[in-house]
């Protein structure tokens, strides 16, 4: 994944600042723009949103756009959608194909929809960004999300990353072997990764569960808390 | 210190991993374990903290037999402390000073002290300034040497490794062993497994050899190294230099009385002393 998220997170300027500010400040403004039917209230949000990640935070604007271009192709896909295909209320414009016509309710829910969800991730992006994962599962700690939740969540962060690498390491080896030749080569080979990592997992299980025993596992992880 | 006495542990479907197994490690000792793959190195190193309980015999540490129960594999892993050969099997924290802060914590010491701990055993391992890094943002070394930070932050009297030298570069290999020979010198027993024969005499008060769960040969590097026979039958070899040392005597008709060289140094004198030098 050419997009480091957990990189970015990590070396923005932005990176010291309380991260239960930044995580409840994010969270509010989205939450606030989830509800909102106020078209210039969310593009005010995604405007301040795009400042903060890249004037305050620093973060480079091709990475931003790349984060933010995903999200983007969703809306747009489904507004368009939207826009034509949805609406009781009066036409205001007939392509005169097939009767596909833009209704007026149609269009306003679909602008509306495109700058909320905008708004939304542009929140998510700058918190995404800019606080790294530990801060962020602390946060939720405070709240009292149930911990067996973030003991997994934390557990899975790093797993996520070694299990990528050795997905794109058995790639390697099967495109090394012309794998990937062919619609259902690729399929087969894709398949023996998945079956691989399956047995990987139950593997790796284990032995996590072996070397954390080893420094007196009790069932929890405990919190570390220090003083900065 | 640990004494390992006549282990026998079967796999699942009935083979003997180990055969009548009895390893010692005394106080302030660097033993190797040699033996190849699959010899039963791991299998016996999680005996030593209580993972794996022995079908027979039984393992003590500081004298005393474990106690299977929490509290007793509790006291014996904060004695005990075992690194594995895979650094991604041990660190599974967010950050580097969570991860070595696991250890501490859970042996209910407080945050300052854990903090305390945290910094001391970092800075040992040469990787101060690395807190806040995620784990998988390091090289092989460095999340080698963060694994050792981690149970080093427990204050094991004695330290366990299973393969610390491999997957690292010559100089990667060096540090470490280096940094074992000094968590010695301050008092801490060191037991590793390897094949990295060559470095093992530098380090080593004693080896045992392995081979299919039992333990073929024991002794001083010097002892153990002069029975070549059992040494190449347990698909292992002579240090480089050793070797050497074989073929001149073979070869070359130049005589090491059977006590062939096991490191450069020993080697310079020894030759300096046949070249009459």
């Amino acid at each position: 994944m050419t997009l480091n998220i957990d990189y970015i997170a990590q070396t923005n300027r932005l990176r010291d600042v309380n991260s239960n500010l930044k995580i409840v400040l994010s969270i509010g403004i989205m939450l606030i723009s989830l509800i909102s039917q106020n078209i210039p209230l969310e593009i005010c949000v995604i405007i301040l949103a795009a400042i903060g990640i890249m004037g305050v935070a620093r973060v480079k604007p091709s990475i931003y756009l790349k984060f933010i271009a995903i999200p983007f192709a969703f809306t747009s896909i489904t507004c368009v959608f939207l826009l034509f295909f949805f609406g009781v209320g009066p036409v205001i414009w007939d392509s005169g194909i097939w009767g596909i016509v833009i209704r007026q309710d149609a269009y306003n829910l679909a602008v509306l929809t495109f700058f909320r969800v905008f708004a939304c991730f542009s929140c998510l992006g700058f918190m995404s960004l800019t606080t790294p994962i530990n801060d962020f599962l602390h946060a939720l700690a405070k709240v009292h999300v149930p911990k067996i939740f973030i003991e997994l969540s934390m557990l899975m962060y790093n797993i996520i990353f070694i299990f990528l690498e050795e997905v794109e390491t058995m790639r390697n080896a099967q495109k090394s072997r012309l794998g990937f030749n062919g619609y259902m080569n690729s399929f087969k080979s894709l398949g023996s990764i998945i079956a691989n990592l399956f047995f990987k997992s139950l593997e790796k299980a284990e032995s996590l569960q072996r070397t954390l025993e080893s420094r007196g596992y009790n069932g929890e992880i405990p919190i570390y808390e220090p003083s900065k | 210190m640990l004494e390992a006495n006549h282990i026998v542990y079967k796999y699942e479907d009935g083979t003997k991993a180990l055969n009548d197994v009895t390893v010692k490690v005394n106080d302030n000792e660097i033993v190797a374990l040699l033996g190849k793959n699959g010899a039963g190195k791991s299998t016996l190193f999680l005996h030593f903290n209580g993972i794996f309980k022995p079908d027979k015999g039984e393992v003590l540490v500081e004298g005393k037999p474990i106690k299977y129960n929490n509290k007793g594999l509790l006291d014996v892993r904060s004695k005990v402390g075992v690194v594995f050969q895979n650094p991604d099997d041990q660190l599974f924290a967010p950050t580097v000073q969570e991860d070595v802060a696991f250890g501490p914590l859970n042996l209910g010491l407080s945050q300052e002290e854990v903090e305390n701990r945290v910094k001391e055993s970092l800075k040992k391992v040469g990787m101060s300034g690395f807190e806040r890094k995620p784990p998988h943002h390091l090289s092989g070394g460095q999340k080698k040497r963060v694994a050792i930070a981690g149970v080093l932050a427990m204050k094991p009297k004695i330290m366990v490794l299973d393969e610390p030298t491999s997957g690292l570069d010559p100089k990667g290999a060096s540090q470490v062993l280096k940094l074992l020979y000094k968590l010695n010198s301050e008092g801490i027993s060191i037991i590793i497994s390897t094949h990295d024969v060559d470095l093992v005499p530098l380090y080593a008060n004693r080896l045992y050899v392995i081979k299919e769960g039992q333990i073929i040969k024991e002794g001083t590097p010097s002892e153990v190294f002069s029975d070549v026979k059992t040494i190449r039958g347990a698909n292992l070899r002579l240090p480089r230099i050793a070797h050497l040392a074989e073929i001149l005597e073979k070869e070359d008709s130049i005589d090491f009385e059977g006590e062939y060289p096991l490191t450069i140094s020993q080697a310079r004198n020894q030759f300096l002393e046949k070249l009459d030098l």
